[in-house]
């Protein structure tokens, strides 16, 4: 297993090395390998995850495999999106932050006295987990958006000829956050009632900061929603809150991941 | 190259003529066929194909006698043109075999264009040979030339950068507004003015699937302009109006003090609800404030953001232009290899045929004229006389194989063996071109063939015009 996590870990790099490197020279011919690559890192994590779900540790047992479902999650919805859209550019964002997840969850041990979770805590970290990954991919579209909007201010453009237009990274990350909300409330909603089950917070545990950021990011998400529909919000706005609520779930992972290390 | 067929090219371009005398050359495409009829029937002519564009007049042929085929076209253009045939002279250039090949294939590659790597010529170049086709002018020899112009135009396109970004104010008007939307199917694009540039970007908007609206201070005019490009007139007075509905808005007034100043685009911006907006502000002096830029959502690009760009892509494509004429080098000592060598092996086999025959016989009449010789001697005289045959035929098929220092080299090696031996070969001469009667074994040729060219769509056409006229 720890081979294949290595191979696994060794490939989601090389295609991550490949996609930056699309970004830098705009070569075309460097995506298609890096794409091949890529699949074979996300195959080789299915195969992983598979394997680990014999072992009792299925991808919501822990927050560390959490982490890396979100990852791999992110990549596939990388390599679904680019059947359709040419979206090589978003490689280098989603890629990186594959590996980042996996190399994450492959380091931190999971917590060893785990409580059991039952039913309602295992909805809740995989509604999580499925929010997360997909307002990631929203952050990937939206930091995308104000890059490719900056050059094109500078009036810059050459080197990223075939590069998805503004409207259809606008349009994609909509959508997105419109699957993710729904999701990341009900998250939301079955953490609380799980943790109500549990006899509530503490008085210490409910001072921690990761309920408070998750519900702000959360509401950040809900903001974006409502301005988006009503009023007309779109663009480079959307995209900077977008960004914000999403550096806001990050965090709250980071707190749960130091948390499980200390 | 006596006893061939040579190809050649007699033309002129922006290189070597002013505008004035290319006009006079040029010929409208309902005229071409006319214009072939009447080079075919000029003394020495067997082939020929006229490419007619803004930027050249130039004259394919195939002809057993380039002299004498150069100077009956060149008084034949001189009359067509009206001037005087010292006039027309000095703005002729003539190119013979491998230099005509080497020029064809340059200009199809678009590396003789006054915008190297400008996509229209191409499109040209096939159509020139195919009104030649269709008019009958045209056989193996230009077939064999255009399909390998045809082939490393494509090869260039597509291994290096040349074509790949645009350099025409309108074409990078649109490449820019491909950045922003996804597609220009329903997209409403406004035109403020009438500006010629304008009416060009436009077209090429609509052919991609947008719809034009034409607003300018005088109703008639933008009446008529909306009439000649498909659009509709929108009152000028609505402004805001026009605004909220549109996507795109081309700007090309002559008025002295911006139209589309920051707070009208603002106002409009608010009921548009921050849709993307893309302002292309081609007028001198400027029709949209400067600071419409810091409208969020709002992207504008001036005549000098334009031009700008259009100029880094010139630059750029120059660099390539390195790259492609090496290419083109390549091509045509391979396109030439190609012909030699589908040349070599018949004249190689009637030599063989000749030289045996001739041994054989004489070996025959020497046995014939001896009395008494026994079944063993008279094949031993067979045998001797094959085995000098073939010895002698050992260094000049090498030779031919070989084929000499350079390609014109072999050509007129096989030319000089073709006539030493008075040998028949076949499809005929020496030359570069004399190819087997049909053009169907031409390298790539059922390839080319009627395939419509990749830019020859409406909307390229027409952005790329300000490039190619």
């Amino acid at each position: 297993m720890a081979t294949l996590t290595a191979v696994e870990i060794l490939a989601y790099a090389l295609a991550s090395a490949l996609f930056l490197g699309h970004l830098l020279t705009a070569r075309p011919s460097a995506t298609r390998v890096a794409r091949a690559c890529l699949l074979a890192a996300f195959l080789l994590q299915l195969v992983d995850i598979g394997l680990r779900c014999l072992a009792g540790q299925n991808p919501v047992s822990s927050t560390p495999e959490a982490v890396g479902f979100v990852g791999f999650l992110i990549a596939g919805g990388f390599l679904l999106a680019g059947v359709r859209y040419r979206l090589s550019t978003a490689g280098a964002f989603a890629v990186p932050a594959s590996l980042t997840l996996l190399v994450l969850a492959r380091v931190v041990p999971a917590e060893p006295g785990a409580p059991r979770m039952g039913a309602l805590g295992l909805t809740h970290v995989f509604l999580a987990t499925i929010g997360v990954a997909v307002f990631a991919f929203a952050a990937v579209l939206a930091a995308l958006y104000l890059r490719e909007e900056r050059r094109l201010r500078q009036k810059r453009f050459d080197r990223l000829a075939d590069e998805a237009p503004l409207a259809t990274l606008d349009r994609l990350g909509l959508r997105c956050i419109a699957v993710g909300f729904p999701v990341f409330t009900l998250a939301l909603v079955t953490g609380a009632v799980w943790i109500a089950r549990l006899g509530g917070l503490s008085a210490s545990e409910a001072r921690r900061p990761e309920y408070l950021i998750a519900v702000l990011a959360w509401s950040a998400f809900g903001v974006l929603l409502l301005a988006r529909f009503g009023a007309g919000w779109r663009g480079r706005r959307a995209a900077w809150l977008t960004l914000g609520g999403f550096a806001g779930l990050v965090g709250v992972l980071l707190l749960y991941v130091l948390r499980s290390l200390s | 190259m006596p006893g061939g067929i040579d190809f050649l090219v007699l033309g002129l371009s922006h290189k070597t003529a002013p505008l004035d005398v290319r006009e006079r050359l040029a010929s409208p495409p309902e005229q071409i066929g006319e214009a072939l009829q009447a080079f075919a029937r000029l003394d020495s002519v067997r082939e020929v194909a006229l490419l007619s564009t803004c930027n050249r007049v130039e004259v394919y042929l195939a002809s057993p006698d380039p002299d004498a085929a150069i100077a009956a076209l060149r008084r034949h253009l001189a009359e067509r043109a009206g001037i005087s045939e010292v006039d027309i002279a000095q703005h002729l250039y003539a190119r013979v075999d491998v230099d005509a090949v080497h020029h064809l294939f340059r200009v199809a590659a678009s590396l003789d264009s006054l915008v190297i790597g400008e996509p229209q010529i191409l499109g040209q170049v096939k159509q020139a040979h195919d009104t030649a086709m269709a008019e009958r002018t045209a056989g193996a020899v230009l077939g064999a030339c255009f399909s390998g112009a045809f082939r490393i135009a494509r090869r260039i396109r597509r291994e290096t950068d040349i074509a790949r970004n645009p350099v025409s104010i309108s074409s990078v008007s649109i490449e820019f507004a491909r950045k922003i939307f996804d597609g220009f199917e329903g997209r409403v694009v406004l035109i403020v003015g009438a500006g010629k540039m304008a009416d060009l970007a436009a077209r090429a908007l609509r052919g991609h699937g947008a719809r034009i609206l034409v607003t300018n201070r005088t109703p008639a005019r933008a009446e008529e302009l909306a009439a000649r490009i498909g659009g509709e007139a929108h009152p000028f007075d609505d402004l805001t109006g026009a605004l909220v509905k549109a996507d795109i808005v081309i700007a090309s007034t002559g008025a002295r003090r911006p139209v589309l100043t920051r707070a009208l685009i603002e106002a409009a911006q608010k009921k548009r609800r921050g849709r993307l907006l893309f302002l292309i502000d081609i007028a001198v002096p400027r029709d949209v404030e400067p600071e419409a830029a810091e409208i969020s959502n709002v992207f504008l690009a001036d005549i000098d953001d334009l031009q700008k760009l259009a100029d880094e892509h010139r630059d750029g494509r120059r660099g390539q232009a390195d790259r492609a004429e090496a290419m083109v080098e390549q091509e045509v000592a391979r396109f030439l290899e190609a012909f030699r060598g589908r040349r070599v092996g018949p004249t190689i086999t009637a030599l063989r045929d000749r030289v045996i025959e001739l041994a054989r016989a004489e070996a025959e009449r020497t046995v014939a004229g001896i009395s008494g010789l026994g079944d063993r001697e008279k094949r031993a005289m067979f045998e001797l006389a094959d085995a000098i045959a073939k010895k002698l035929l050992h260094r000049p098929q090498v030779a031919l194989k070989k084929g000499g220092g350079d390609p014109v080299d072999g050509a007129s090696l096989l030319s000089a063996v073709q006539r030493l031996f008075d040998l028949e070969v076949p499809e005929g001469g020496a030359g570069l071109g004399a190819g087997s009667g049909t053009s169907s074994d031409a390298p790539g040729d059922a390839e080319d063939r009627g395939v419509p060219s990749e830019d020859s769509t409406s909307a390229d056409r027409s952005s790329g015009k300000a490039a190619s006229s």
